[in-house]
């Protein structure tokens, strides 16, 4: 356990230590806003929050642009929509390697975030027939 | 079922399981929707120093003053703390107390190290598993940081993610430099 603790520690540094001065600031705004709780790496906490890996095939479904504006910790960051829109379109080609199309902007940020869901279960769009 | 949904399933199991019981998840969501004072989640997990990476400059410590001192409330990287310090517990600012254990989830501010002059992101992670310490009980909110303190307000455990949901005391990691003080607005 501790062994894994300090595992942790140091590759979450390493993560850290990586983040470029030239990267912008979403690498920044993402270890601020978002990583407290779905981890520097993105692979969130089991039982606790999600992995934010993958998550550009919500894309794919119906709603699901909507959706990823609008779940809470998005909705309800403390960013203006402009560097908001910029963090989740960076979090889609991080961990998803997958871009929005079009990227998000700051106006359909606003105007999602207006609206953030009230419940992700029954919000979140559901996967089209095809299985895995 | 995808990867991507097998989180959910999980969750919905367990919502099931613990129905009638204010989950931590159940909390989140009332939490994070609910209000019109749109609360701040900076929260970032334990990661620790790096004792071993040169590619972040270490902050300046061990300077003369309080704000030196972790044992102090008014130690530099207290800046955002809402809780007790765990240098005071048995701990110290970056590792738990003995019989606790680490929160895998947390909150993230910036504190300005006065010996260099710089911002730093802090994360405030909890450590979990023996009731509450006591000492050394700190809650500044200095200047126009924005208020992080909303979630003990109402209730979140951020001990959520580990074994225990005791809460102890609380670290101050630093995780990074921070290129722009908070807050945000
Ligand atoms: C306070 C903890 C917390 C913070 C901070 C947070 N999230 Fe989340 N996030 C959650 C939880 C919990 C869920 C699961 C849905 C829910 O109940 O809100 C979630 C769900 C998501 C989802 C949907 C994933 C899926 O599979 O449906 C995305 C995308 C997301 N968060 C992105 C972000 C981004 C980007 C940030 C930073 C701007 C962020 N989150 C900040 C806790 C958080």
């Amino acid at each position: 356990m501790k062994k894994a603790v300090v595992l942790t520690l140091f590759v979450g540094w390493i993560a850290i230590a990586s983040v470029s001065r030239a990267a912008e600031s979403n690498a920044e705004n993402y270890l601020l806003h978002c990583s407290g709780c779905h981890g520097a790496d993105g692979r969130g906490v089991p039982g606790v929050t999600p992995s934010l890996h993958g998550i550009a095939e919500l894309l794919e479904r119906p709603g699901g642009r909507a959706y990823l504006g609008r779940v809470p910790g998005v909705a309800q960051a403390a960013l203006d929509d402009r560097k908001l829109a910029a963090l989740l379109n960076w979090v889609l080609t991080e961990f998803s390697q997958h871009s929005a199309d079009p990227p998000y902007s700051g106006k359909e940020m606003h105007r999602l975030r207006k609206n953030p869901l009230r419940d992700t279960v029954s919000g979140r769009p559901t996967q089209a027939s095809t299985k895995e | 079922m995808t990867r991507l949904d097998a989180w959910w399933e999980e969750r919905a199991r367990r919502l099931a399981r613990n129905a009638g019981r204010r989950t931590f998840l159940a909390r989140m969501g009332t939490l994070l929707v609910g209000g019109t004072a749109l609360p701040l989640l900076p929260v970032a997990r334990a990661y620790g120093e790096g004792k071993k990476s040169a590619r972040v400059p270490a902050p300046a410590e061990g300077f003369d003053g309080p704000a030196g001192d972790p044992k102090r409330c008014e130690y530099w990287r207290h800046c955002a703390i809402d809780g007790f310090a765990c240098a005071c517990c048995g701990g110290s600012a970056t590792t738990c107390p003995p019989g606790t254990e680490v929160s895998p989830v947390t909150w993230v501010g910036t504190c300005r190290n006065p010996a260099d002059g710089k911002d730093y992101l802090i994360s405030y992670n909890d450590c979990c598993g023996k009731a509450f310490c006591g000492r050394c009980p700190c809650n500044r909110n200095e200047g126009e940081r924005p208020d992080y303190h909303w979630y003990r307000n109402n209730d979140i455990n951020w001990c959520a993610g580990a074994r225990s949901q005791v809460y102890n005391c609380s670290l101050a990691v630093v995780i990074g430099q921070a290129t722009e003080a908070q807050p945000e607005k």
